[in-house]
């Protein structure tokens, strides 16, 4: 049992009670305070005694100084005192007043300030050239042709290069949870676990939850001791504290338990997010416990958010590749439906399309009783029994399963030619049906260790007593044979099916030419593509290598007496490591622009502007602003997305008026017969007419950098936002004296 | 009298990272900043707030390619396409090996094309070579500025 698998938490599905966010606790290589706004100490770990010789009941209500010295507090203020962001923020390396040294991450979370301090065995301030022999060379592979499992398997090995565990894996969650290794770097000495499967009860909801929204997680030793937070309850909540993003955050006991019978005595893990989903995980195992300081993990993280990226992009290009394939079919298919007059003969002329185009090995028609089949299908009467079915139980639009015999039992009979099953509907009045079938598909899956078996394995760990919750303890490879599947419908499929029908509805000629203008028009969308991944490995690429630059710097001049060189130098590297993970998130936004699905309803602009203005207050304190807003009509929208639209022009109005006191900033509308028109106005810096046609573009600016910040997506967000609801943007501007952005959207029976 | 270098680099970490690459690299050439193609423009064309400026060609332009409003390619198009600017030395220099940027570059007239190297030291060496070839060395083609006494 000295080399075993492990999941990154508990395998219960009890688990899902723990209090992960609230463990009340931390991990003991560090201490936490949580602190006023003042910088008064509210809580204190119950270890910072250790580590500073002031007992936590001592420090709460001292001021930050009296815990950890005068010096070290004094460095750090100005960056506590900042506005701090609600994920954990590099605020510098102390040297505490009994002399050790520490990395402060800091960020304002549940009302509190949460201060931690990592302990480290340097003086001088994180290394941020660790992002570099990492992120560099996986950046300049990104473009080239290589698949994704070749991308996660040299993540894995950057990552343990950069870290040193004994085992990097990448696993990719399925439809339903379950877990599959599709990458691996280890020391030999370690067991691989490559092309096996992880059960998705191993890892319960709730962390399923926390690892969308933080994104990395370390346990440096699994036998450590927690030490709680002293008082326990956060005295602005009155709640135990919201330990969500600590990085010291406690782990639950049975977890740590279940860690140390595998003898995995460290563990990290890093979420890869792709279009808002938790695609996978790369999960790091050692024997020994193993520190990992924060610049690294800061590299560890950047890095999975890079691969995310690069998965999604891929993914992407596969899907529309795929998607393109299925509508080229399908054109020709309507092109050949045009040829003679009757219907059903004309289906017959197809068939082998048809057959192609839903990937089916099979395919039958039912039209006025009479049943038409073609290649391996069931027989007739087996194909009418089917239809009673799926005429009784209404599937709507569409059915698809790929295991027919778990919902409609007489298809047990049928898995060898319809496991798997794709029937629609072709007449809502009629029993008028399009039936695919796919053949048994026989698989076997290697799990690590029985998931079926998971539950009856109390006492399992020596000594707990049975009513203790216990981690499940064996993962030798376990097969499992798949039988009554078939190959899963693609989405692309199921889509292309509805649409098929719809043509098939419409009836013919003329949409099959509208249906040619429409595989063009995804050939577009694969030009957009393109555009955006070369925006990736272009502007990621800049704020990494400023990163190392200045780290060159700042190490050359160590000895130097400038000090305020250095400090720039210093200033410079964060704010391109705030910039790259900006850019991450403001690329991966947008992305998710184009796919996620509209739900238009009426919109009242006047509360969407009303709450765009809430969430400016930050940025608008202070400033003299003159807000103009007229009573606008309603709109015909998706609200969440136009509330993002809307929320980049104002946002934008409010930047750009920085100079003006007061900045007048205007929103009006005009109520045309079938679209309504917005108009967002300012007296701000404006822009050259002459650059007009670039300023919906990504990555595009027409400012430099230091007069106006921005990573260059809001207005692409825009554009994509409004062209989504067919509606149009445009700008209009007097350089120096203002900007108008306008968009219209068509009204409700005019947008289809 | 050396010609001026005339840098064009919107990004502010960038300008800082290669004018400390230049002055390294202890070249005695005046380095003119501007920070968008149209501001390159301005200033090779002698117009605008460079109306001023003394006649005469820089020695090179060091060329960013992704700028503000006018892009380091369109500022290449127009230098090759206006007499008394063609053989300036145009050198891009670019954050991605992009196939597509330098096959461009190329069907535009750069003369060279330089992939901003990650690591710092490899990119000081990169600019002094630039520099050094671009700068002092290169003779340029005859009729060009060269000939004109730089400093009537």
């Amino acid at each position: 049992m000295t080399q075993a698998a492990t999941v990154p938490v508990l395998d219960l599905s009890t688990c899902d009670k723990e209090p992960i966010r609230t463990p009340g606790s931390i991990q003991p290589h560090g201490f936490l305070l949580t602190l006023a706004p003042d910088l008064a100490v509210l809580q204190a770990s119950g270890n910072v005694g250790d580590w500073t010789g002031v007992a936590a009941r001592d420090a709460v209500g001292q001021p930050l100084a009296a815990v950890i010295g005068a010096a070290a507090a004094q460095r750090i203020a100005p960056e506590l005192a900042a506005d701090l962001g609600p994920r954990p923020y590099y605020a510098g390396t102390i040297t505490t007043a009994n002399g050790h040294h520490f990395d402060v991450l800091a960020h304002a979370w549940d009302g509190v300030i949460i201060a931690e301090f990592e302990a480290v065995d340097r003086a001088e301030a994180a290394d941020f050239r660790h992002l570099y022999p990492l992120i560099g060379d996986f950046l300049l592979k990104v473009n080239d042709a290589t698949g994704i499992e070749a991308l996660a398997s040299l993540a894995c090995q950057h990552i343990r290069s950069v870290t040193g565990f004994g085992r990097v894996l990448v696993y990719q969650f399925d439809a339903d949870g379950h877990g599959h290794v599709t990458a691996e770097a280890r020391d030999e000495r370690y067991h691989s676990y490559m092309g096996q499967h992880f059960p998705a009860s191993d890892i319960p909801a709730q962390a399923r939850e926390l690892y969308k929204l933080s994104r990395i997680r370390l346990i440096q030793d699994a036998t450590y001791v927690p030490a709680p937070l002293v008082p326990a309850l956060n005295p602005v909540t009155g709640r135990p504290n919201d330990l969500s993003f600590a990085a010291l955050r406690s782990v639950s006991p049975v977890h740590l338990q279940y860690m140390r019978n595998m003898n995995t005595l460290a563990s990290m893990s890093v979420s890869l997010m792709v279009k808002g989903k938790l695609w996978g995980l790369i999960s790091c195992h050692n024997e020994e416990p193993i520190p990992i300081a924060f610049e690294k993990r800061t590299a560890c993280e950047q890095l999975g958010q890079i691969l995310a990226l690069c998965i999604e992009s891929r993914e992407d290009a596969a899907d529309l590749q795929f998607r393109l394939e299925v509508r080229r079919t399908m054109v020709s298919m309507l092109a050949g439906l045009t040829q003679g007059s009757d219907f059903v003969e004309n289906l017959i002329n197809v068939f082998p399309d048809l057959l192609r185009f839903a990937r089916a090995s099979g395919a039958a028609i039912m039209v006025d009783g009479r049943v038409l089949t073609y290649g391996d299908t069931p027989e007739e009467d087996d194909v009418r029994a089917l239809v009673d079915w799926l005429t009784l139980h209404d599937h709507g639009d569409v059915f698809h399963t790929d295991k027919l015999s778990a919902q409609y039992p007489p298809a047990e009979r049928l898995t060898r030619n319809a496991s798997g099953l794709l029937a629609m509907p072709i007449s809502r009045i009629h029993k008028h049906y399009l039936l695919w079938f796919r053949p048994e598909w026989v698989h076997t899956i290697e799990w690590a260790g029985n998931p079926h078996a998971k539950a009856a394995a109390p006492g399992a760990v020596s000594g707990a007593p049975p009513t203790q919750l216990s981690p499940r303890t064996s993962f030798d490879a376990w097969r499992e044979t798949i039988h009554g599947t078939s190959q899963p419908w693609h989405q692309g499929e199921i889509e292309m099916a509805l649409e098929f029908r719809t043509a098939l509805l419409g009836i013919a000629l003329e949409r099959a030419e509208q249906m040619a203008e429409l595989a063009e028009e995804l050939g577009r969308a694969n030009k957009e593509l393109e555009a955006f991944s070369y925006s990736v490995s272009h502007d990621l690429r800049a704020p990494l290598r400023h990163i190392v630059g200045f780290a060159d710097l700042l190490l050359e001049s160590a000895g130097s007496e400038d000090a305020q060189q250095r400090q720039r130098f210093l200033k410079n590297i964060k704010e391109a490591a705030r910039l790259a993970g900006k850019l991450v998130d403001d690329l991966l936004s947008f992305s998710q622009m184009g796919r996620a699905s509209l739900r238009p309803t009426t919109v009242d602009m006047n509360d969407l502007v009303a709450s765009c203005l809430d969430k400016l207050a930050l940025e608008t304190r202070g400033r003299n602003i003159e807000w103009n807003i007229g009573t606008l009509p309603e709109a015909w929208a998706d609200p969440t997305f136009l509330h993002l639209a809307l929320f980049n022009l104002l946002a934008n109005a409010v930047k750009f008026t920085g100079q003006r006191d007061p900045a007048v900033i205007r929103v009006s509308a005009e109520d045309h017969p079938h679209e309504t028109v917005f108009h967002v106005a300012d007296n701000g810096a404006g822009f050259n007419m002459e650059y007009v046609h670039k300023l919906f573009g990504v990555f595009q600016r027409l400012h430099r950098m230091e007069d106006f910040q921005g990573t260059g997506i809001g207005l692409a967000n825009v554009r994509r936002i409004v062209e989504r609801h067919n509606g149009r943007v445009w700008a209009d501007s007097v350089q120096g004296e203002g900007a108008t952005f306008s968009f219209a959207l068509p009204k409700q029976d005019a947008s289809h | 009298m050396l010609k001026p270098i005339l840098l064009v680099e919107d990004n502010p970490n960038d300008l800082e990272l290669t004018l400390i690459a230049l002055s390294k690299s202890q070249l005695a050439n005046q380095v003119i900043i501007v920070r968008d193609g149209a501001e390159a423009l301005d200033s090779l064309h002698r117009r605008g707030e460079y109306a001023s400026r003394p006649a005469g060609n820089p020695a090179v332009v060091l060329l960013d390619l992704k700028l503000p409003k006018v892009d380091g390619l369109e500022v290449l198009r127009e230098v090759r396409s206006t007499d008394g600017l063609k053989p300036l030395p145009v050198v891009m220099l670019t954050s991605s090996k992009e196939e597509q940027d330098l096959v461009r570059s190329y069907e535009l007239g750069v003369n060279a094309y330089v992939v901003k190297p990650v690591d710092f030291t490899e990119f000081v060496r990169a600019i002094a070579d630039l520099g050094i070839f671009w700068a002092v060395l290169n003779e340029p083609p005859p009729g060009s500025q060269r000939y004109v006494k730089p400093n009537k």
